[in-house]
Order: C-alpha cells, then structure tokens, then sequence
C-alpha cells in the first residue's frame, strides 16, 4: 500500500515537473513580456536619470556654443557618464566562423575583460550572440522574429544593412545624441568622411567604423607553391593567363599535382566571382551601377561570361578538381596544407593556422606571396583590377526592437572601445602573454602558443573590435603589416606583404582599384530577390564551368536570360533608378 | 460465455458520471495532461501565426506592423517557376521513398521474426536501429567520404579490384544520386519501421501457426498465409498515414546530399522553403508552401482512409 501510495506520488510529481517544464519551455512569450515589462520600468525609471542625464547635457549645451566644445574640454563622451541607475542589457551580435581551436565566442577571457572594464562601470550587462558567418541573414531573421534582436546589428555588406532597414529591423538614432555620448567615435567618423554614408531614404540609420586603407586591400592574401613552379621552369609566379595554364599543365605533366588548381564549392553571397580583373577599363558608369556588387553575382555581364569562361577551360583542362562543387572551404584548406592544390589565401594574421600546418607537412616546401600585379594580359584581355573595399569597415544600426536605454548603452560601448588605451587592448591583448614589444612595435605572439587563458578570438579578435576598424593599425601601412605578418613560420613574409601593398597602391593610381556603386535608397529587387538570385547562381555557374566548351556560349545565353527573368532584371531596373533619380555614389574620375 | 461472464458482474455500471469516472481514474487523466498540453500548445496554439500567410510578414515589424496583401503571396508562389520544378522532384521523389521505403519494414520484421536464436536476433534487431539514431549530418558526412567519384572509398576499392575504370558519381550525378538518395533513405529507416510491425506480429495467435503446422505448411505458406494477413490491419494503418507525408520533405536530408550538380532533383519543397523563404525571412511564402504541403498532405490521407474502408479495411478514422 505504502508502495502504491509512493507509485502515485512519484507519477503526480513527474506529471507535475513535465507540465510546469513544458509551460515554462513555452512561455517565450510570456517571458519577453516580463522582460518588456522590465524594460518598461527602466524606461520609467531611467526617464528620472534621463531627466538627470538632460539637466547634464542641458549644461554641457548651456556651457558651449556646442557640444564640441565640451567635448573638446573633455566634458561630454565618457566623461559626463553616469552609471545607469537599473542594470541595462545589450548584446553585441559577434560572428561565429566555425573555426576549431578558439575561445567560446560568447563567453571567453575577452568578452569577460570587456563587462569587468566598461559593463560593470556603467551598470551594463554586455552580452554578445553569435552570428554564423556563413547565414547571417537568416540568423538575423531568426533573431528578428523571436524579438530578440541585438542591440546593433552589423554588417560589412551595404545590401545586408540596407534590407534590414528596409524589413524594420533598424531604427533610426539621433545623431545629436550620439555625438554627445560618443564624441570620440562620432569625430572619426566626420573625419573620415563617413557622415554622407549614414542616410537610407532619408533615415539616419547608420554609423559606420574605418576601414583603414580601403583601396589598396592588403589583409587578404594568396599564397602559392614556389617550389613546384621552380620545378617546372618558372622563376617568377605566372604573369600571364598563357604563363599560368603552361605552368599548370606541368605540374600535371611532373606528376607533382592531379589537380593543382584545386577549388572548391562557391559560397552564395560572399563575394563569389568577383570580376573586376575581366571588366573593360574605363569602366562605363551605367554598367557599373548594374552590374557591381558583392552579394548579387552578374550573370548576364561581359566580365562575368568571361570569367566563367575561363573556369570552365580551366575544368575542362583538368586544372581544376573535377568534384571541385563537393569540396568546401575547410577541405580546400586540407588540400593545400596536404600538398595537393597550388594556391590557397586567407587574411593575415600574426597567427595563421593554416600556414603553420602547411610548413608542419611540408618542410621542405617553398610558398611565396601573389603580389598584385601590375601588369595588363592583353592577350587574354585581363586587367589586374580588384574589389576595393568600402571606404568604411562595419556599417552599423541600432536595433528596432532596442529601448533607448540599450541603444545609449550601445553607444557608449561604442565610444568605450574606441578608446586606444582599449581598443589596443583588445587588439594585442596583454603583454607578455599574446603580444611582445619588439623594438617598440607590438608584435603578437603566435596563436598556438598564446596561453589558453588569454587566447585571443579568430584573427587577434577582430569580431569584437570590428564596431571600431576593420584591421589593426599600428603606425604606417608598413608597421601595420609587419605587425600583421603571420609569425612562427620559417620564412619572413613581411617584405613580399608590403610589396604587396605597394603594388596596390599602384594599381589604385591607375583606376583598378574598384568601389562598388552604393545606393541611397533600398534597391527593393535586391531585398525581394537576392537570397534566391544567390542560390539560382550557384547552381547556373557550376553548371556553366562544368559545360562542354562547344557549347557554353549557348548555354551562357539561357542561363542569363533565366536568371533576369528571376528577379535580376528588377534588381538592375531598381538600381537604375535610383541612379536616375542621383540617389548613388558615381565613379572616381 | 463471454457474454455471460460480462453481465454477471453488475458492480461495473455501463453508464457512469463524468464524476465517477474521473474520480475512479483521475491517475490517468492527469497523466493525459501532459500529451494533450504539447498537442494544443505545439499543434493549435501555433494556429493564429498562419495569419501571416495573408500579410506582407516582416519578423521585425510583427502582426501588428505588416501589411496584409490578400491572396498575394499565393498566387506568388503558385505561378512560381521554381515551386512547380519543387513540387514535381518532391512528388516523385516521396513516391519513390514510398514505393522502396515503405515494403522494406514489412519484408525485414518477417524475417526478423523468423529468427529463432534470440541472441543473433536481438544483434540484428540493435544494428538494424541503430541508423535512425545517426543524424543526417553524419550520415551526409559519410556518405560523401564514401562515395565520391575519385576518393571515395566504395570507388577506390572497385577501381581497384579492376570492376570499373572510372569512379562511379553516386553523389554527383543526378539519375545516380536518385538511387542512392532512396537507398540511403530506406537504409536509414528500414530497421526502425520494423518495430511497430514486429510488435503487431507478437499479437498474433500461437495457436494459428500450431495448426498450420499440424497441416504441413511451410515456413512460407505460414509466413505468406497467417503472418502477413494478421498484421494487414497495421500495414494499411501505417500506409494511410504515409500518404500523409507524400508532400512533406525533409530538409536536413536534402540538403546534406546536395550540390549543384544534382539540384535538379534535389531541389525539393524543403529546400524551396529554406532558401527563398527562411534564408530571405519571407515568412508569409514559408507559410504559404507548408499549409499547402500540410492540406494535401490531410486530403491524401481521408482519401486513403475512405478507399481502405470501402475495400473493407478498418481504416485510421
């Protein structure tokens, strides 16, 4: 009886636990009404400290002919900042890039140092949420629909921004306000000239972070077999197109690769088939504005046909990995570290993995750095033009779904990071530990050996202090790109790098250097079709590559025409309105 | 007899009060709750959100801030060249999953059940189950290492052995891909479809194959005569509430076996869904396709349950 009686008991506290648990689980709504309810009270209740907060700034107004002024005195920014009376939550979102070996992205001794040192000063909980890096857009969609939304949104690419804009997601923020809290990072951007980027349709809704040296991209490099050209016959890294395809096919003949071209798949949306090296120089300004970008391939353009042209000879050739659309991004890498593709790139970094791996399997191997070249291919009818980057680094929003205490609060964080004494912080990380002073530059310590407590994020951090500058700047170009040069390697690459940007530099002067169009407006076909238009490309272009070469002209023609009719005909139609209504950026003279 | 010994015992009223009844099993009722909570708070509770098939949906602006466009979004995705290639591969391909997938469990759980040295039947049983545990990410994984043309091991060991000259493109080429999309589909949950028909196997009388026996049938002859037409309740059950599915895909699956090569056929619903409506946040064209794969999905199976009635089966309803 006393058994039953337990039986019983023990079924009624289960039920009960399984169906408290299950409502619980459910509650998300209830539980953001709580939350909204919170955040209402801090409302109410910062609208005291707002009151408190306005009698400062009311000062700080009184006190000058304007807030620059005070700035200048060091009365506004950091300095007139008082901790919030009730604890405010932001989340910074933080890009989560899959890779093995580094910090929790969310939780680690950097995200730690930045609530000890600027949350728990001004009573702010700062949270970060991870963004794959791969499906940003649909992370944020996810995000946008549970309301749960970070408090800035951002993003490298001015279409993702401005869909966001357009789809509610971005509020727009006083810029008078923001100058107020953060003078230092508000300055940078008047500086730099980046205040003309801050308006959609009329809507100041961004802010935008540097990007230093944007025309002449040097952080993004590619690194190729040296010893297998020497061996082949080539002192120098093919010049040509004629020179590469000969160099190839005798590493195929040597024996030396099956398929040194290597490959693999295309990841929809970033930035794949970039073909400003297959444009007609000077550019015309029309096809510019229709054809430019970095998420929407142009299939149907001359540059593009081109370019996929030459893919698919290279495929036919047997240069490229026949499976090349099955291999991705982590197995090219194995590939080229296994010693089977002849170039792989990556960002530099003081700590790069990959390299590290590679000169780990292949002692004896000799890797150089493709320096831009300079050098027209007349006969191919190329020109060495690249993508220049924006002339900012992370264009950054506020969250529609934020309180005004957390878009302050995010602000501050922005005005708190930019700060040198903690923007270099979060840079280098701590003496002795993840950097050392090498002649009075910063030098970093390579990122295996970094002690596990310290480890740095991917690419000395960058996902955090991206809010500030796209890359670390320390002195010149030059310093940068020593102090960026990968470290532990058995060769120096440092003096190829800076070649390298000198080269970019060069080419930048005579009108390589690219700047995609950038529009004013929302270019709605891009918000309407752009995920599909990316998907559609991927499957036209591998189709395209894989062609017999008798008939790929034909096919070109068919897939371009069914790729207008999905939605790219009204992408270009919207952009050139906007063109026509003088609602876009125009090509440097 | 029966009927006798049922009315002899009165202390068990036909008819009682809801009361009575409640009080007498009030264990199990609370017990129900739990069920009943995750079928009203996962399958209703969710029901008013389908209102945003009829509005322009953005997840940031919520019900209250999209706009309502009518019927536009369906007549969108109906005229949409994409939705009919999806709906097409989709169609043939839950066809086919049926038509291979289905028959499997049934032949598999007769001949499990033929087993008669429990130890290996009981391996056989574990092994045969443990593929439904493995994700489709793992199982993808697998597959590609396994299968691709030139350094997949299935094609080095035939390349190898002499078979073939060039590696076999079972992942990369799209009438290839169909087969073994299909077989790795039944592979995956052939074994776990056996338990429900093994169960219903268990229930069938001792007695029946004593008497078959006794008459000289066959293993065959009792498997094809007494097995097999017990357990024809539960098969035209389960193949009722496959039907119901005949729209339906699976994601993960499909998008761990693709690549541009085969999109032709692998571009099915789920991926459709995926990428024009989740990946571009058009909530609303998501709703729209899945409330038509859930609507025919439902007229499928009254359909099935009608006929099967009608050939004398007792049906699901």
């Amino acid at each position: 009886m006393k058994k039953t009686n337990l039986q019983r008991l023990g079924a009624i506290a289960l039920t009960g636990a399984m169906v408290i648990g299950l409502l619980a689980g459910c509650g998300g709504g209830s539980g953001s009404e709580t939350t909204t309810a919170a955040a209402g009270t801090t409302a109410a209740a910062a609208s005291e400290e707002t009151t408190a907060a306005a009698g400062e700034e009311t000062t700080a107004a009184a006190a000058g002919e304007e807030t620059t002024a005070a700035a200048a005195s060091g009365e506004a920014g950091m300095a007139s900042w008082q901790p919030f009376a009730e604890n405010v939550t932001i989340t910074i979102p933080v890009y989560d890039r899959g890779q093995e070996g580094v910090p929790d992205v969310t939780n680690n001794y950097w995200t730690q140092w930045i609530q000890e040192n600027f949350g728990d000063k001004y009573n702010i909980t700062v949270k970060f949420a991870p963004i794959p890096r791969s499906d940003v857009m649909t992370q944020y969609a996810l995000l946008a629909s549970s309301q749960d939304l970070p408090t800035i949104l951002m993003e490298y690419d001015f279409d993702k921004v401005a869909t966001w804009a357009v789809d509610g997601y971005l509020t727009e923020y006083d810029v008078e306000a923001f100058a107020q809290i953060a003078p230092t990072y508000y300055g940078k951007m008047e500086e730099l000239g980046l205040t003309q980027y801050i308006e959609l349709n009329g809507e100041k809704v961004f802010a935008l972070s540097e990007r230093p040296y944007y025309d002449t991209p040097y952080t993004y490099v590619n690194w190729v077999r040296m010893d297998w050209l020497r061996e082949v016959g080539y002192d120098h890294i093919p010049a040509t197109r004629a020179e590469y395809l000969d160099a190839m096919q005798k590493i195929m003949d040597a024996g030396l690769s099956e398929h040194p071209g290597g490959g693999s798949m295309i990841l929809s949306g970033q930035g794949a088939d970039q073909n400003y090296g297959y444009r007609t120089f000077p550019l015309n300004e029309e096809d510019w504005v229709k054809y430019g970008d970095y998420n929407i391939p142009s299939l149907g353009y001359e540059a593009n046909k081109k370019l996929l042209k030459f893919a698919n000879e290279e495929y036919n050739l047997g240069i490229t990995d026949p499976e090349y659309y099955t291999i991705d991004t982590e197995t090219a890498k194995a590939n080229f570290i296994n010693g089977k593709s002849y170039k792989y790139g990556g960002y530099i970094s003081a700590s790069m993995d990959w390299l590290e791996s590679f000169y780990e399997i292949n002692p004896d191997a000799e890797l150089a750095v493709e320096v831009q070249s300079l050098t027209e291919d007349t006969e191919a009818g190329t020109v060495p033009a690249y993508r220049s980057d924006n002339p900012f680094g992370m264009i950054i929003g506020f969250s529609s779904q934020a309180t005004e205490d957390e878009i302050k609060a995010a602000q501050m964080y922005m005005e708190w990071m930019i700060q040198p004494e903690n923007l270099f912080t979060m840079q280098w990380g701590i003496e002795g530990e993840t950097y050392n002073m090498v002649d009075g530059v910063p030098t970093s310590v390579p990122y295996g050996e970094q002690p596990s407590e310290y480890k740095q994020g991917y690419n000395n951090s960058v996902d955090y202090w991206c809010v500030i500058v796209a890359s670390r700047v320390y002195g010149t170009a030059e310093d940068s790109i020593r102090t960026t040069s990968p470290q532990g390697l058995p060769v120096d690459f440092s003096d190829a790098l800076i070649e390298n940007y000198h080269n970019k530099q060069e080419a930048a002067k005579k009108g390589w250097a690219v700047t995609d169009c950038m529009f004013g407006g929302a270019v709605e076909g891009a918000t309407e079709y752009g995920t599909e238009l990316q998907a559609k490309y991927v499957e036209y272009r591998d189709k395209l590559v894989q062609a017999d070469p008798a008939e790929f002209d034909a096919l070109y023609d068919q897939y371009a025409q069914e790729y207008l009719d999905a939605g790219y005909q009204d992408v270009i139609d919207d952009r050139m309105e906007l063109y026509n209504e003088g609602l876009t950026t125009h090509l440097a003279q | 007899m029966a009927k006798k010994s049922s009315s002899a015992t009165p202390q068990y009223k036909t008819k009682s009060s809801w009361g009575a009844v409640l009080k007498r099993d009030w264990q199990l009722y609370l017990l129900l709750i739990v069920p009943v909570v995750l079928v009203v708070v996962f399958n209703y509770a969710a029901y008013p959100g389908m209102r945003m098939m009829f509005m322009d949906y953005k997840p940031a602006r919520g019900f209250e801030g999209s706009k309502w466009v009518g019927l536009e979004t369906f007549a969108k995705v109906f005229k949409d060249k994409d939705f009919h290639r999806a709906l097409g591969s989709s169609l043939v391909f839950n066809l086919l999953d049926l038509l291979v997938g289905f028959p499997m469990p049934i032949i598999l759980a007769l001949m499990l059940n033929e087993l008669r040295f429990v130890m290996f039947k009981r391996v056989s049983q574990t092994i045969l189950y443990l593929p439904h545990f493995l994700s489709w990410a793992i199982i993808g994984s697998v597959a590609y290492t396994m299968f691709r043309p030139s350094t997949g091991l299935v094609n080095i060991i035939l390349t190898n052995m002499g078979l073939i000259k060039e590696g076999i493109p079972f992942l990369t080429e799209k009438w290839h891909w169909a087969v073994t999309y299909l077989l790795i589909g039944v592979w995956q949950g052939m074994g776990w479809g056996t338990i429900i028909y093994l169960a219903a196997i268990t229930s069938v009388s001792g007695d029946l194959y004593e008497a078959a026996m006794i008459d000289g049938a066959n293993r065959w002859q009792r498997m094809w005569n007494i097995t097999l037409p017990s357990i024809r309740g539960t098969v035209v059950t389960m193949l009722i509430m496959n039907l119901g599915r005949i729209m339906g895909s699976n994601y993960e699956r499909l998008s761990v076996f693709g690549n541009s090569n085969v999109r032709d056929f692998q571009y099915q619903l789920a991926v459709y869904i995926y990428e024009k409506g989740l990946s571009g946040g058009k909530y609303s064209m998501a709703t729209v396709v899945g409330v038509f794969q859930s609507l025919v999905g439902l007229v499928l199976v009254l359909l099935a349950d009608r006929i099967a009635k009608k050939l004398g089966e007792d049906g699901l309803l």
